[in-house]
């Protein structure tokens, strides 16, 4: 029974209220706009929502690296950098490794991919060591800082060109948009995948002293730190996990932007994990939060932008208008509810001692 | 003995006044540019000028922000609205006065800023939460149909009064464009430095709970400096449209970042309390300089600008800190500590 009433005040309950009112809604809308003979077939159904999930899950894993770092109570501006030079990355040594040979080689492919992510973790390396090596420093600042630097650094790399790949074995990246077929129902590729690493993410962070450690260091630092638990440690391999998942959705997002590179290619992709982290439960106070909840929260954007899109055929801007309205409100509802509480608190305090008073008197 | 104890050590002199390196840094960069760019300075300045001043108003406010321990990153998603809005006004013919303009611009800022400011103190939501779901909601508008729609600003909308209003003015050989950024500079710094309000901002920023008991109304307090930094956004939209005339949904995209950097370079701190106009002012100058020097040095490709950018921000705050840790040894050996 407690269990029940603590799920059913639980923050992931919430997020699950609002999914569900907002599939009801977009229900509602696409029958009635067939009543109306405005469309022929319905749109919003649950197979068509799932297959139309994969533009919206390309920064997911980018998600569950910034999860790590806002439950230490930091925050990484610095993925979306980092995503962009591992992907410039990958491009140039391709280039460098498969020359002008026949057809692309699988073996240059396997490199540059080698190559991309280990460039990803040492982005997130060089984070992580000038966090904790400069602690006067906000970790804001200093990921402002790398930013700069990574984006940069990509600049330096391929300067203003487009670097675009022809040849068969580099198109297979894009395989990993295809759609996996189970049954009647089409999944892009990158759902079962993010399923899998968010199963791993979640017994490691909710289920392992390891992960416990993780949300007791954004609660308070210092107390963790005198209760022996080696901080810096864990927060450098945090932000290294932060950068080799950027690269992971640098991989993605390659085969996604039809296998070519840019220097601007994941320019503001941080905005977008930081919300769909924040609306999971994240804070960057620290210390909050839980995988489920991101894996709703990114379910519930992924919707959200599906249904405005497709249903209501909003622009992209209204579609990003609601995705601020939901991370303004989603932070702000749970302060206000707070505040009544504590005011209707502090009501009864007061109606009790004026009893109380009245009774000596 | 006595001698040392009377003299500063260089260390606290270069803390206490934290744009020295910098002036040191940009005196160096120019010396540079100039040996490989004979007459660049005589040649550019009045570019360099003209192209941050928009920055450098930007700045000002951001400052502000900066100074009560909070950030607002959504100033170029307000530029680009106020801009946008007034544009657009004029493109209807509702606004033909120049002046008018550029008070709709700030009045538009300010009002997104007291939005800001009242969700960060009131509703107790992190700055960078709430300005980051403001620019989102903010830069959603200038898309709409009752908008700019698809389109952009174009020249021809503007009158031309209001386009020549900044560039082709000039008293004492300095364009409109630099006096309206040098008016804002000097503004904020008194309004800083000698009234009360502006003192509060400090106060506020070094201990807020100190200065609520001391009688400082800290929510009001922070709800003025987002409107100062919205009401400056607001103004460089308009600034923006007079200087290129134009403006479209993605103008300025992702450049809050540059106008932070300047602010960081410039010694402001990001924890609130600390910072000085003088400093944010080299700063601006210092991105600004960057911008227009590095493409003339014909090194790299024309992107290098970018990388030399970042490098410079990461080197100037880890210096700031390594300079800091090194006073204060220098403090503890000198009490023998």
């Amino acid at each position: 029974m407690q269990k029940v009433k603590s799920f059913l005040k639980s923050w992931e309950f919430f997020l699950i209220l609002l999914l569900v009112a907002m599939c009801v809604v977009f229900k509602i809308t696409d029958a009635s706009r067939i009543a109306a003979g405005l469309q022929k077939k319905p749109i919003f159904y649950f197979a068509n929502v799932v297959r139309s999930m994969r533009p919206y899950f390309l920064y997911s894993f980018m998600t569950l690296g910034m999860m790590l770092i806002l439950a230490m109570g930091d925050i990484d501006i610095s993925v979306g950098a980092i995503g962009t030079l591992s992907v410039v990355t990958l491009g140039v040594t391709y280039n460098r490794l498969a020359g002008s040979a026949e057809g692309g080689s699988p073996m240059a492919l396997v490199a540059a991919l080698a190559a991309c992510l280990l460039v990803g973790a040492l982005c997130g390396a060089l984070n992580g060591f000038l966090v904790t090596r400069f602690k006067e420093l906000f970790p804001m600042i200093i990921t402002l800082a790398t930013q700069l630097f990574f984006r940069g650094f990509s600049y330096l790399i391929i300067g203003g060109d487009t670097l675009t790949f022809k040849d068969p074995t580099f198109k297979s990246l894009s395989n990993l948009n295809q759609l996996l077929k189970f049954g009647d129902l089409q999944v892009p590729i990158s759902i079962p995948i993010y399923l899998v690493l968010a199963v791993v993410f979640y017994f490691w962070l909710h289920r392992t002293g390891n992960g416990r450690k993780i949300f007791a260091i954004g609660t308070n630092a210092s107390a963790t730190y005198y209760s022996g638990v080696r901080v810096d440690k864990i927060k450098f391999w945090c932000f290294v996990i932060a950068g080799f998942m950027s690269a992971v959705t640098g991989i993605f997002f390659v085969g996604n932007s039809s296998s070519s590179v840019k220097a601007d290619i994941m320019d503001g992709y941080h905005m977008y994990a930081i919300a769909a982290a924040v609306l999971g439960g994240f804070s960057t106070d620290g210390g909050k939060g839980s995988v489920i909840g991101a894996t709703i929260s990114l379910v519930i954007f992924g919707v959200v932008k599906f249904g405005l899109g497709t249903l209501f055929g909003f622009p992209d801007s209204a579609v990003n208008l609601s995705v601020g309205v939901i991370l303004i409100l989603s932070v702000l509802g749970p302060n206000l509810v707070e505040d009544i509480q504590n005011r209707r608190k502090v009501a009864q305090r007061r109606a009790e001692t004026a009893r109380l008073n009245a009774a000596k008197a | 003995m006595q001698d040392k104890k009377e003299r500063k050590p260089i260390y606290s002199i270069l803390i206490e006044h934290r744009e020295i390196p910098l002036l040191a840094v940009l005196a160096l960069l120019l010396i540079l540019v100039s040996i490989r760019v004979p007459g660049y300075l005589a040649k550019s300045w009045l570019n360099v000028l003209k192209n941050g001043s928009i920055n450098m108003v930007m700045c000002c406010g951001m400052l502000c922000v900066l100074l009560i321990g909070s950030i607002d990153i959504s100033i170029t998603a307000i530029l680009a609205f106020a801009g946008a809005v007034a544009g657009k006004l004029m493109g209807l013919g509702v606004i033909q006065n120049t002046f008018l303009m550029f008070l709709l611009g700030i009045a538009i800022g300010a009002a997104i800023g007291a939005i800001n400011g009242v969700l960060m103190s009131y509703g107790r939501v992190i700055s960078l939460i709430v300005t980051l779901s403001t620019s989102y909601i903010v830069r959603a508008f200038i898309p709409m149909d009752w908008l700019l729609g698809m389109n952009k600003v174009n020249p021809t909308q503007l009158t031309q009064g209001f386009k020549d209003s900044l560039i082709n003015h000039s008293f004492l050989g300095l364009p409109f464009l630099v006096w309206l950024a040098i008016l804002v500079v000097v503004v904020t710094g008194v309004f800083l430095k000698y009234t009360r309000t502006g003192r509060n901002l400090y106060a506020v920023g070094s201990n807020a709970e100190a200065a609520q008991m001391r009688g400082v109304p800290i929510n009001r307090i922070r709800v003025l400096a987002h409107t100062i930094c919205g009401a400056t956004a607001g103004l460089a939209g308009i600034m923006w449209l007079a200087f290129y005339a134009a403006i479209e949904k993605g103008s300025a995209l992702g450049d809050e970042m540059f106008t932070i950097a300047a602010c960081v370079l410039g010694g402001v701190a990001v924890t609130g309390g600390y910072g000085k106009i003088s400093g944010v002012v080299i700063g601006a100058l210092m991105i600004a300089f960057i911008d227009s020097a590095i493409p003339q040095m014909g090194i790299g490709n024309s992107m290098i600008t970018e990388f030399i950018k970042g490098i410079l921000l990461l080197v100037a705050i880890l210096l700031n800190v390594i300079l800091q840790r090194i006073a204060e040894k220098q403090d503890l050996a000198r009490r023998n500590i």
